[in-house]
C-alpha cells in the first residue's frame, strides 16, 4: 500500500506541477500585490523546485500525519477529507450495493432464461447502460425524475430522497457489467457435470442455481465488483459535480478549478487509499469462496 | 400396477429427440427396455448410440430445451414418471433411482467439502439432523474405502479414482433401488478402473441394487452384469443373460462387435473393424439401422424395422435374417 501511496502521489505530483497557472493569484485574487503574493509562495513552499515540495509532502504526511493545507480556505487538507470522504464513501456503497444486489439478480435470471425475451431486453439495455456517459446519464435522470415528473430531488445528498438518484445513476455502468459478467458466467457453471450432479441428487432446482451454481459463477463476478467499485470512487467526481454533492470529487474538481494542489492531492490519495484497501478485501473474498485457492496458499 | 410388478424398470417405445442447429437428432428411438430387481444389466453400445441419452431419460435430467421425450413410458416399480408431477421426480432421483456420472473429475462440485456433498444427498431424502447426515456420509466414505476423516476436504484434493469412490458413495448414499453407472471407469486409468469396478461388484451385492452399467467396454459387462443389451442408433438390437449373449451373439452388429475384439493368442498386424459408420442421427435409415452395413442385409432389411423376438429363452434379437433362420428351422 505505502508504494501504491507513493507512486500515486508521485505522478500526481509530477502533473500538477506542469499545470499551468498560478496557486498564489488564484488564491489571493487579481488585486494581490507581488509582496503578499511572494509571502503566499513562501508559506506553502511554491518557491522551492519540485522535488524538494515532494519531499516534503512526503515528510510530513509520514512523520507528521500532515498532508498541508488547502491554499484557498487555509484549513488542514485532513480535515476537508474528513468531512467530504464519507459523502463519497456513501455515494460508492450505495450505488455498489445498488449494482451488485440488482445486476446479480437480472443476470442470474437471463442465465436461467438464456435467449427468452427478459434476457434479450436486459442485454440491450446492459448495453445501453454500459455505452451512456453517467454524466449524460445523470442530466436525463434530472431532466426526467426532477424536473418533469417532479419525484425526487436534484440536488443534494442529505436525505435519503436526495440519495436515490446519484446511487442510481453511479451504479447503472457497473450494473450493466456486472449483469452481463453474472450471466455468462452462470451460464458456463450451469452447464457443468457437477450442476447435473445436483439435480441427480433430486434437489430443488432453487438449490441447484442458488447453492452449487452460484457460489462457482462468484469467482469473477466478485472480481468485476472489486474493479468496479474502484471505478465508481472515480466515477463519483462526475456524479457528484452533475447533482451537487459535497464530496471528494466535487473538492478534487474545485481543487483544480482553484489550482488548490494540496486538496487535489489529498483527494486523490485518499481515492487511492480506498481502492488499495477494497483490491485487499476482494482477495480475500476470493479465498473465502474457493477452496482451491485457500489450500494453495496453506502450503 | 400388479401387471408391471414385476419388473423394477420398464420402458418402452422411449423416443427422445434433440433439436440442434444440423437437425432433428434422434438419440433414443423406439426403445424396449425391461430390469428385474437386483439385476445388473451392462448396455453396451458405440459412442453416440443413446446409452447416456437413456440414462438421462430415466433419471429425468433430459436437459430441455434442446432435448424432449417425444413420446414412450418409463414405468418404475409399476408406475409410469414420465406422467409425473416435477416434486414427486425430485423424490425419485437420488432416493430411488441414482446415477454415477462419466467423468469424476467435473462431477463433483469444487466449491463444497465431500462429506456435504454426500451429506446433502442423505438430508433430501431421509429426516435426519444436519450432524446425523454429516456422520452417515462419513459412514459411506469409509464404506467406499476412503479414510472419514477426509471427509471436510474439498474434491480437488483427492485423485481421480478417489473421486470416483465419492460419487459412488454420493450415488449410494440413500440405498437406491436402481443405480445407473455411466462410463464409470472410462475417464480412470486401468488399475483404478479394476479396482473401482470390485468396489462396484461388493456394494452391489451389499446392497443387492439394481444396475445399469453403460459402457462401451464388453469386457468390463462380464465382470459385472448378468444381461446384456446392445444398443445401435438409438436402440437395442439384442438383449440376452451375459453368459448367453457371450457364447452364441445373434445379431450381425453383435458378431461384429465381438469379432473386433483382438485375440491375443494371433500374430496381427491390424485390428479387425466392421465395415462403415454408425447412421447419421439427424438421418436415420427407415428399415432396420444396422441394415447399411449388414452383409446378410436385403430390401425387406431397409423397408421395416424388426421388432425383438425370443430366439432362445431370455434371448432377444431384432433382426429379420435371425427370424427366418430361425422359422426355417422350426419348419423344417
Amino acid at each position: 500500500m505505502i508504494p501504491v501511496a507513493l507512486g500515486v502521489t508521485f505522478i500526481l505530483f509530477s502533473l500538477l506541477s506542469v499545470t499551468p497557472g498560478d496557486p498564489a493569484r488564484l488564491a489571493l485574487g487579481e488585486d494581490a500585490s507581488e509582496e503578499s503574493l511572494n509571502e503566499f509562495r513562501r508559506e506553502y513552499g511554491l518557491d522551492r523546485s519540485f522535488l524538494v515540495r515532494y519531499g516534503f509532502f512526503v515528510y510530513n504526511a509520514a512523520v507528521n500525519q500532515d498532508i498541508g493545507r488547502s491554499y484557498v480556505t487555509r484549513r488542514p487538507v485532513a480535515g476537508e477529507m474528513a468531512n467530504t470522504f464519507p459523502v463519497t464513501l456513501n455515494l460508492a456503497f450505495g450505488a455498489i450495493t445498488f449494482a451488485t444486489v440488482l445486476g446479480m439478480t437480472f443476470g442470474i435470471i437471463c442465465a436461467i432464461k438464456q435467449y427468452s425475451i427478459f434476457d434479450n431486453v436486459t442485454m440491450v439495455i446492459a448495453m445501453l447502460g454500459i455505452s451512456t456517459p453517467i454524466f449524460y446519464l445523470g442530466i436525463l435522470f434530472i431532466l426526467w425524475f426532477s424536473v418533469r415528473l417532479r419525484w425526487l430531488p436534484s440536488s443534494g445528498f442529505d436525505t435519503l430522497s436526495q440519495r436515490i438518484l446519484p446511487w442510481i445513476t453511479l451504479s447503472a455502468p457497473s450494473m450493466s457489467i456486472i449483469t452481463r459478467m453474472t450471466r455468462s458466467s452462470m451460464l458456463e457453471v450451469i452447464r457443468s457435470d457437477y450442476i447435473r450432479t445436483a439435480r441427480a441428487k433430486g434437489q430443488k432446482e432453487s438449490v441447484v442455481i442458488l447453492k452449487h451454481a452460484l457460489q462457482n459463477a462468484l469467482i469473477p463476478i466478485v472480481t468485476i465488483i472489486g474493479i468496479q467499485f474502484g471505478l465508481l470512487l472515480g466515477g463519483s467526481i462526475l456524479t457528484e459535480s452533475v447533482f451537487s454533492i459535497p464530496g471528494v470529487g466535487r473538492l478534487a474538481v474545485e481543487g483544480i478549478k482553484s489550482r488548490d494542489y494540496p486538496i487535489v492531492q489529498g483527494a486523490v490519495l485518499y481515492i487511492a487509499i480506498a481502492y488499495v484497501f477494497i483490491n485487499l478485501f476482494v482477495d480475500l473474498l476470493y479465498a473465502w469462496i474457493d477452496p482451491r485457492l485457500r489450500t494453495r496458499y496453506r502450503y | 400396477m400388479t401387471q408391471h410388478s414385476e419388473f423394477l424398470l420398464e420402458i418402452r417405445d422411449l423416443r427422445v429427440q434433440f433439436h440442434t442447429d444440423t437437425g432433428l437428432v434422434k438419440a433414443v428411438e423406439g426403445l424396449n427396455f425391461t430390469l428385474k430387481r437386483g439385476e445388473a444389466v451392462g448396455l453396451v453400445g458405440e459412442t453416440g448410440a443413446g446409452k447416456t441419452t437413456t440414462a438421462l431419460a430415466i433419471m429425468q435430467l433430459i436437459a430441455s430445451p434442446p432435448g424432449k421425450i417425444t413420446s414412450g413410458q418409463i414405468f418404475f416399480d409399476g408406475k409410469d414418471i414420465l406422467t409425473k408431477s416435477e416434486e414427486e421426480k425430485r423424490h425419485i432421483r437420488g432416493k430411488k433411482v441414482a446415477m454415477i456420472f462419466q467423468d469424476p473429475m467435473t462431477s463433483l462440485n469444487p466449491v463444497l467439502t465431500v462429506q456435504e456433498q454426500i451429506a446433502e444427498m442423505i438430508r433430501l431424502h431421509e429426516q435426519v439432523t444436519n450432524k446425523e447426515a454429516l456422520e452417515k456420509a462419513r459412514a459411506m466414505l469409509q464404506l467406499v474405502g476412503i479414510q472419514p476423516e477426509r471427509g471436510p476436504d474439498y474434491p480437488h484434493q483427492f485423485s481421480g479414482g478417489m473421486k470416483q469412490r465419492v460419487v459412488i458413495a454420493i450415488a449410494l448414499a440413500c440405498n437406491p433401488q436402481l443405480l445407473i453407472a455411466d462410463e464409470p471407469t472410462t475417464a480412470l486409468d486401468v488399475t483404478i478402473q479394476a479396482q473401482v469396478l470390485e468396489l462396484m461388484r461388493e456394494l452391489k451385492q451389499h446392497f443387492n441394487t439394481a444396475t445399469i452399467l453403460i459402457t462401451h467396454d464388453l469386457g468390463v459387462v462380464a465382470e459385472l452384469c448378468d444381461s446384456v443389451a446392445i444398443m445401435y442408433a438409438g436402440r437395442i438390437l439384442e438383449k440376452a443373460d451375459a453368459r448367453t449373449l457371450y457364447g452364441n451373439p445373434q445379431h450381425p452388429y453383435t458378431q461384429g462387435l465381438f469379432h473386433s475384439i483382438p485375440d491375443l493368442t494371433k500374430n496381427v498386424h491390424r485390428l479387425n473393424t466392421m465395415p462403415g459408420l454408425p447412421p447419421d442421427p439427424t438421418a436415420l435409415p427407415p428399415g432396420c439401422c444396422f441394415a447399411p452395413r449388414c452383409q446378410y442385409a436385403d430390401e425387406a432389411c431397409s423397408a421395416n424395422s424388426p421388432d425383438m423376438t425370443e430366439v432362445e429363452p431370455g434371448h432377444f434379437v431384432a433382426c429379420f435374417k435371425i427370424q427366418e433362420k430361425n422359422g426355417r428351422q422350426a419348419h423344417g
